[in-house]
């Protein structure tokens, strides 16, 4: 056998791994007289050891690296071992693996080997190759290192499904400071490019549920070409300024400067694009980290923001100490957040107080909105509309579209709530249903708080399921987490018993 | 009153709903390899009739909805105990109400329908993923799978559609059955093992290959098997390549 394959596996493999954007889902592609097809439905194919979902053959290119970032492995300064495919290597294991049905695709980050321009050219060949010579018809994710050249960007573009340009560090600041060689305005060129370039072939659809019913593809979206300025386009009312991130223009004016016109045979592109962050590597709060990613949402209408956090790997006196724990329960409550963002018609500025820059770490970001806003509540489940309903925790968007399409034909019962996926644990205490309350006491956010925090303990099995026992058992570092493209703020629970009562 | 004894198949089944409507109201359904008599009620064998079958068939579409029908389809090919008791009851449940009855998502009667369709979609979509195919000597295809239920059906469209260039044949070993697919095109016909032509030469060095990157891609740090087990239970573990 091929020693030689089988290292290089193993190294770019290992090098690829923190890289935590995996999805395949977004496009849907039919057999067309090529070899296979795409699902949009989104398939995992295994689960590793760290019950990450592995749907895509993620590698590296190459490790070999000519930067130096001070939280990657990969950096130039670091003694690991190096190697790079080749592009006819790369598409052929690709290939075979896709048919045996070990993958749904490929998902293809590199280091930057030599230059940005040499890497891609490479990266190109290996993706037409299988696109081209191969017929592959399944899915390809491609990383565009900053960097690269126009014409680079548009030519892999048309070979991969999704392209992501990550912008790794939340502030410029901490990017100054941890990856001295990447550029806010290299990163925001070709981002821009991939938007305008949707946008040009009308094909841009955003995040999640975030702008339903609107327009994406015309002239207004368009962004502003250079720089590191995030435009804002309309609808948007991004808040600028203090508290986030990468200094943005501002004002509502709309450049219209567009590319060169394409003529698309072959989508470009066609899952939109999406972007990375290192959570913990630098010292920004949450609040700056959710601010930046709506705005990433808002001007680029990325399909997803992904986070992921830093496991300490280097001893750099830049970043924390190695034995550091990497942030997990801060990483899951950042993708609970995203998660309002993108489907529940939360914005970034609602989730935090002045005083409260980052995410409760014991409580999920929808509860602690409620706690805070709790003269909202109870609502009335069968008045209510899709946007209130949303705003009850425990209940997400499966559940309030079933509410309102019962709601049509008879009135929904507080034991129909359960059947049709809402978390009643949570949930009881937010809503009345007929005008009945079955939160058993008043409506304080100190007793629904105490209520919530004790069913968690007692799912993460930190505490007997008994109601009057000790809560100092409880350590906010050990809850269960969940693999994060599967993360739901509304995971269901164990059975409830309820009895009910009047409203007060 | 009586128990409704049938041979197994869609149209068996839909040939007993005819004559619970048409003749004795049923107490029960049961294939009749199955059946075990009841203490109370007697039971009849019911003839297959594909005439009573497709009349029923087009009722279900008619009055209740296209929908509805296949959920029926479904759920009888799942293995959840007492299918075709929740069934008769889905159905009786949705002559009377009509195209809503699949909304009425907390009445007893639709809840467990609903339910058990949620399990045959899941293992469905989790086999899409979980199948590892080998190259057989002559570039054919060849997978393993034991299924709770009875799902080839439902994954012929996906394969054949992935898989067109690729003639491939489905192994369900549990039930003796295989899908057999070559460009596009596929049927389900009863299958064993014997036979089968030789792994191909290069078979063993990608499932190495493939190993290799499944120890790889796993992050020490974030070690988590219960959540790999939540998502990947072990009882399809014997067929991946991987473990
Ligand atoms: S450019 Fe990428 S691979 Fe190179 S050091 Fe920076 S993060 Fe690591």
């Amino acid at each position: 056998m091929d020693s030689s394959l089988m290292n290089k596996l193993k190294i770019l493999a290992d090098s690829a791994k923190y890289d935590v954007s995996c999805s395949s889902s977004g496009v849907e592609r039919k057999n067309s007289g090529r070899r296979g097809s795409a699902s949009n439905a989104g398939i995992c194919h295994s689960w590793s050891a760290d019950g990450r979902c592995i749907s895509l053959l993620k590698v590296l290119f190459t490790n070999k690296c000519a930067y130096d970032c001070q939280y990657c492995t990969n950096r130039r300064s670091v003694d690991v071992q190096r190697a790079s495919f080749e592009p006819a290597e790369l598409a052929e294991l690709t290939m075979e693996f896709y048919r045996r049905n070990y993958i749904e695709g490929l998902f293809l980050s590199s280091a930057v080997e030599v230059s940005p321009d040499y890497t891609a050219e490479r990266i190109l060949q290996c993706l037409s190759m299988l696109r081209y010579d191969y017929g592959f018809a399944g899915y390809i994710h491609a990383k565009i290192i900053p960097g690269v050249s126009q014409e680079l960007t548009h030519a892999i573009g048309l070979v991969a499904d999704r392209l992501s340009v990550n912008i790794e560090l939340p502030t410029e600041a901490s990017l100054q400071r941890l990856a001295p060689q990447k550029k806010a305005k290299a990163i925001f060129t070709p981002m821009t490019q991939i938007t305008n370039t949707l946008i040009q072939q009308r094909s841009l659809k955003g995040p999640g549920t975030m702008f339903k019913g609107e327009n994406l593809n015309d002239s207004l979206h368009y962004l502003h070409p250079e720089g590191k300025t995030l435009v804002p386009t309309a609808g948007a009312q991004v808040h600028l300024g203090e508290g986030s991130l990468y200094q943005m223009s501002n004002g509502g004016e709309h450049a219209l400067i567009r590319e060169p016109r394409y003529k698309y045979k072959e989508k470009f592109c066609p899952a939109g694009q999406t972007t990375q962050m290192i959570i913990g590597a630098g010292t920004e709060t949450d609040r700056q980290i959710v601010k930046t990613s709506e705005s990433l949402y808002r001007s680029f209408k990325m399909k997803r923001v992904y986070f992921s956090a830093y496991i300490p790997i280097s001893d750099s006196p830049l970043l924390p100490s190695v034995f550091t724990a990497p942030p997990l329960t801060r990483e899951h409550r950042l993708y609970q957040a995203d998660w309002l963002l993108r489907f529940y018609g939360f914005t970034a500025e609602e989730m935090f107080t002045e005083s409260e820059p980052n995410l409760d770490l014991e409580l999920d970001p929808k509860i602690t909105w409620a706690l805070r806003n709790i003269q909202l509540f109870p609502i009335e489940v069968n008045k209510a509309s899709m946007e209130e309903l949303l705003r009850i925790p425990g209940l997400g968007t499966v559940s309030a579209l079933r509410i309102l399409r019962q709601r049509k034909v008879s009135a929904v019962k507080y034991d129909d709530l359960k059947k049709m996926g809402v978390v009643l644990k949570r949930a009881r205490f937010f809503l009345t249903c007929s005008g009945k309350y079955y939160g058993e006491k008043e409506l304080s956010p100190e007793y629904v708080r105490s209520k919530v925090l004790e069913s968690d303990r007692i799912k993460s099995q930190l505490l007997p399921p008994k109601e009057d026992s000790q809560l100092s058992m409880f350590t906010p570092g050990s809850f269960r987490l969940e693999a994060p493209d599967s993360l739901h703020p509304n995971t269901p629970q164990r059975r409830l018993k309820t009895d009910g009562g009047l409203l007060i | 009153m009586v128990d409704y004894l049938y041979d197994g198949s869609f149209e068996g089944f839909l040939t007993c709903i005819y004559w619970h409507y048409y003749g004795e109201k049923a107490s029960g359904i049961y294939p009749a390899a199955q059946y075990q008599p009841s203490l109370f009620y007697g039971f009849t064998e019911v003839q297959t009739e594909a005439e009573k079958a497709t009349r029923v068939y087009e009722a279900i579409e008619k009055k209740i909805s296209a929908y509805d029908l296949q959920r029926i389809y479904r759920v009888f090919l799942s293995s959840v105990e007492n299918r075709e008791l929740l069934l008769l009851n889905y159905i009786r449940l949705g002559f009377k109400e009509g195209s809503k009855t699949s909304l009425l998502h907390g009445n007893p009667y639709v809840f467990p329908v609903a339910q058990a369709e949620k399990k045959i979609g899941a293992e469905v979509h989790r086999l899409y993923g979980l199948l590892r195919f080998s190259v057989l000597e002559g570039d054919i295809l060849y997978a393993v799978v034991e299924p709770d239920h009875d799902i080839l059906e439902f994954m012929a469209e996906h394969f054949s559609d992935r898989y067109k260039h690729d003639p491939f044949i489905l192994h369900d070993k549990r039930r003796g059955k295989a899908l057999v697919a070559q460009g596009g095109e596929w049927y389900i016909t009863a299958f064993t093992e014997a036979n089968l032509p030789q792994f191909s030469a290069q078979e063993q060095e990608y499932r190495a290959l493939w190993k290799k990157y499944f120890q790889t891609i796993a992050i020490q740090e974030r070690t988590n098997p219960t959540c790999q087990k939540n998502f990947m239970p072990v009882r399809y573990w014997k067929h991946l390549t991987e473990i």
